[in-house]
């Protein structure tokens, strides 16, 4: 079953997630785009499950599909114009430029590197997960948080307006 | 800063079919982002030309169509038409008359502030069962007119000079056990609503109504009273002898929703109080002066008040001595009740204005007529 | 698993996981390698959704709701069609099938035809993890609870779907709204979930069934708090009074639903339930012991027990929404950070606290009783606590109007009467 079902299941997800990112690029309609790109995520996530790491496949859905897409929808619906409206732009060229020079370094990489089939790897559990990210790599961890907070007060200070303050101060 | 993120404004039609304008009522608001930044009402979806074809019917077929204005207190239409009639024509109610015509306005209050205080909490999100309640005890006051006019809802009941026809005897135990019903259920819907944190939430401090725009937008009835203004027109202008009832006048505090809210709930209680006198004291006698079915009054004109559910209705007729009138005005009390509509909402959001809609207890057929 | 007693003999129907064993066996010896696999996705699909979520759609969802709120509105509810309006949810779903499915001329066709769909997947995934037995849980994956959490923040995506691509400015105001809420819900729901994990150290649900089932206490009564707000976030997603807002009937018409008709409506109505009875699964097995309870599921087979404790959690579902009024958007958002969030942290503080003494203690079975009592006082005091925190005032709210005798203008606050 191994074998057979994963291959399938590889090939079947990679053929989803690419369709699904050449749909982003490719719709007209910036909203199509983020539902297209939802699907790539769900794909992405599939392929976690196939390296048996369920508990960032989860992730992968909770964050970039449940949480990370929608803030997109938001910020799509909320900008004027733009949820009609994705048209080209004035980088397309200089933007395919980049495109191509990076996909001939990822080519590159994947032609270059040394690929090892390890046999028999160590299944990494969530637990694992959990001691080293609460253990060996707190640090990191940490710092992250803290910035990841900094940004969001950060953000709610960039958006308040002279109104709110001054209701703020009146509070 | 400068970079404020703005959404633009834009029209969204509330209405007219829509499920909370309680008929065919239509603002027009606009909108930025959730905030009623303007509202316009648009009415006339529901006009029947009431006025004008009055003017071809007799005094007595008038009746009938005062019924159909303030569809849900026919009654009182009846009534405040019937008190500018008489007063055109001079003529005198008999005193039975008067107590009966005071015990179905009062029941009529009751019904309408049980169909307006379940309305005004469906709008706020209480799903039906407010609503449902209020029904239940509504119904009991409509067999009650069923019994006394042979109609639920456009009862036809009053007559110039008195009342159609005299109390069965089913009547008074009838009335009786409504009497008995309704304090516990206002107890009941107080519990319900009025403890209810989320209810209070969204209904104080919404639609907030000063007291000076309240007088200086001629509103009345509980939109007036719930602004902490003491005026009835039962104590101020007493008719039907009224002034022989005691009640109270109920007040709110700030003018808000809420207030409005909780005056309706006191006024049932008062009404409950003022039929128990008026049943208890019931006069023996004639129910009605013998008025010619071709009423001719002098020339002349005439306006009567009377304080209706919603506030104050008024009647004006002008005679030019033939067999209809002349002229024929009404003075509706959620027409008026409305042009605060926009003070009220604009600032506040779009389910803010829901409540406040519901707060004001209109009826459509009374505005567009 | 050991403790469950139930034979495997395929009729012993205590545990319908023999049933579905012996036929995947029987087919494994005549069908190609590789085809039992899907035959068992196909028993687990017909057994969890065809067989339980289906019916408990229709005679607990629809059925069991407009009785109850009949009831509870003093009204009789369905009593037509059929024997007690028995077959009422049938004949809906006939109206339904019959009733054209409009597309406006100016919505986006193709997302508005895929909404639905997009709607009714995640709430069959959903069913997968929830353990109906001991041996009775299609995808036992050590990361279940997230898993569901995952699946279940899909069905946002579908109900934006709907509301953008049918053009209309209610659906527009609905979508924005559920997006909104979504978001600011989910946090505190996984937080207070978050407290149910650190107690029973697993992310598995047959896990947490099992550890109540060890230590014969039920999650919820260790995580009162927990279970509580994620009773009100469970609710504000799926979207029912009071935090209905974003199909706030009265306000914004059907929300994002106002453009649908037809089947396609259908769907999106029965699935809304199917949400509902998933969550409602979902909280009977993390936080009222799943299939177990204190040794009854030995004689009366465990999936009874667990669709029992479903529908019972449902039945508050219903209460809910045929009692209370409906909350306004930006107090809902504010109820979300401002009360439950914080809540939400008290209480992981609190548990994560536990936790670290119970370790210390050797995971003593006495401990966690002591933990159970102590969190249920300390969690009503803290709603207390930080509801007067927040400015909560009930005493402040005028329950009567004054009173005037006579008819004489304004009336100032101060003046008594």
């Amino acid at each position: 079953m191994d074998g057979f079902g994963v291959t399938v299941a590889f090939w079947i997800l990679a053929a989803v997630t690419l369709v699904a990112g050449g749909g982003v690029m490719v719709s007209r309609n910036l909203l199509h785009a983020v539902l297209f790109l939802i699907l790539s995520f769900i794909g992405v996530a599939g392929f976690f499950v196939l390296l048996s790491a369920e508990f960032i496949a989860m992730a992968q859905v909770i964050i970039y599909v449940g949480a990370i897409t929608v803030l997109i929808l938001f910020a799509v619906l909320l900008t004027p114009r733009a949820s009609r409206d994705n048209s080209e732009t004035v980088w397309a060229l200089p933007g395919m430029l980049l495109a191509v020079c990076l996909a001939a370094i990822f080519l590159f990489v994947v032609h270059d590197t040394q690929w090892k089939t390890v046999t028999d790897a160590p299944l990494l559990t969530t637990q694992d997960l959990g001691h080293a990210l609460l253990g060996t790599w707190v640090l990191p961890f940490e710092i992250a948080s803290v910035l990841l907070t900094a940004a969001l007060v950060g953000a709610i200070m960039l958006t308040r307006s002279a109104e709110e303050e001054a209701e703020d101060a009146l509070a | 800063m400068t970079g404020v993120i703005k959404s633009e404004p834009f029209v969204i039609n509330i209405g007219p079919q829509h499920p909370s304008t309680h008929g065919v009522f239509r603002i027009r608001a606009t909108v930025d982002g959730e905030k009623v930044v303007d509202a316009e009402m648009v009415m006339g979806y529901l006009h029947r030309s009431m006025e004008k074809l009055a003017e071809e019917r007799t005094y007595t077929q008038n009746i009938p169509f005062t019924d159909r204005t303030d569809y849900l207190s026919s009654m009182s239409n009846n009534l405040g038409y019937c008190l500018a009639a008489e007063k055109l024509a001079g003529i005198e109610v008999p005193a039975r008359g008067d107590a009966i015509r005071v015990i179905m306005a009062e029941l009529q209050r009751l019904a309408s502030h049980c169909m307006a205080v379940g309305a005004f909490a469906n709008d706020t999100g209480a799903w039906q069962t407010p609503v449902m309640w209020c029904f239940r005890e509504r119904e009991k006051i409509l067999d009650i007119f069923e019994v006394t006019s042979g109609a639920r809802l456009t009862c036809n009941y009053m007559r110039i000079g008195g009342v159609a026809f005299d109390l069965r005897p089913a009547f008074e135990p009838m009335v009786r056990k409504v009497l008995a019903d309704l304090p516990p259920f206002i107890e009941e819907m107080e519990q319900l609503l009025t403890g209810n944190e989320i209810f209070v939430s969204r209904t104080r401090g919404i639609g907030v109504l000063s007291p000076e725009l309240a007088t200086n937008a001629s509103l009345s009835g509980p939109m007036l009273r719930g602004s902490g203004i003491a005026w009835d027109l039962r104590k101020a202008d007493p008719y039907c002898g009224y002034e022989q009832y005691d009640f109270d006048i109920p007040i709110g505090y700030q003018g808000d929703s809420y207030d409005r809210f909780i005056v309706r709930l006191e006024e049932m209680r008062q009404s409950v109080k003022i039929i128990q006198q008026a049943l208890d004291g019931l006069p023996s006698g004639p129910f009605r002066t013998e008025v010619p079915l071709a009423l001719r009054p002098q020339k002349g004109e005439a306006y009567a008040r009377i304080e209706s559910p919603r506030g104050e209705l008024g009647y004006y007729l002008v005679s030019d001595e033939g067999p209809a009138p002349y002229r024929f005005h009404i003075r509706p009390p959620s027409f008026i009740n409305l042009s605060a509509l926009k003070e009220m909402t604009v600032g506040g959001t779009v389910a803010d204005a829901i409540v406040v809609l519901g707060s004001i207890d209109i009826v459509v057929g009374e505005i567009d007529r | 698993m050991t403790t469950f007693l139930a034979t495997d003999n395929w009729y012993d129907l205590r545990d319908l996981a023999n049933l579905s064993r012996e036929i995947l066996e029987a087919a494994d010896k005549i069908l190609p390698f590789g085809v039992v696999y899907v035959l068992a996705a196909v028993i687990g699909f017909v057994a969890s959704f065809l067989i339980f979520v289906l019916p408990s759609q229709l005679f607990v969802g629809v059925y069991g709701e407009r009785k109850l709120i009949g009831r509870i509105q003093s009204r009789y509810g369905p009593n037509r069609v059929g024997p007690f309006g028995l077959l009422q949810p049938i004949a809906d779903a006939i109206k339904l099938m019959q009733k054209e499915a409009l597309t406006p001329t100016r919505s986006d066709r193709l997302v508005m035809y895929v909404a639905p769909i997009f709607f009714v997947a995640p709430a069959v995934l959903l069913f997968a993890v929830i353990p109906f037995g001991p041996n009775m849980v299609f995808a036992d994956i050590p990361v279940s609870l997230m898993y569901f959490l995952a699946i279940s923040s899909l069905p946002v995506l579908a109900n934006f779907m709907a509301g953008w691509s049918a053009n209309n400015k209610y659906s527009l105001f609905g979508a924005i709204r559920i997006v909104a809420m979504t978001i600011s819900y989910e946090t505190p729901l996984v937080m207070s979930l978050l407290g149910a994990v650190v107690i029973s150290s697993t992310l598995s649900l047959q896990g947490m069934v099992l550890w109540a089932d060890e230590y014969k206490i039920w999650l919820g009564l260790v995580q009162p708090l927990a279970l509580v707000i994620y009773f009100i976030c469970v609710s504000a997603e799926l979207n029912r009074t009071p935090t209905d807002i974003a199909e706030a009937e009265s306000e914004i018409v059907a929300g994002y639903l106002t453009e649908y008709s037809g089947m396609k409506w259908g769907l999106f109505y029965g699935m809304d339930i199917g949400y509902a009875l998933a969550a409602s699964a979902f909280a009977a097995t993390v936080f009222l012991g799943g299939w177990t309870l204190f040794g009854l599921e030995k004689w009366v087979p465990p999936w009874i027990i667990f669709i029992g404790k479903t529908h019972l959690f449902y039945a508050l579902f219903i209460w809910t929404r045929g009692t209370l009024p409906r909350l306004r958007s930006d107090q809902l958002m504010a109820f979300a950070w401002k009360f439950l969030l914080p809540l939400a942290l008290f209480n992981l503080f609190i548990v994560v606290t536990e936790r670290m003494i119970w370790s210390e203690e050797g995971y003593d079975k006495a401990y966690i009783y002591l933990f159970a009592i102590f969190n249920i006082l300390v969690s009503g005091l803290l709603v207390f606590a930080w509801a007067r925190f927040n400015g909560y005032r009930p005493d402040d709210v005028p329950t009567r109007p004054r009173l005037v005798k006579e008819a004489r203008g304004y009336v100032p606050l101060g003046e008594n009467e």
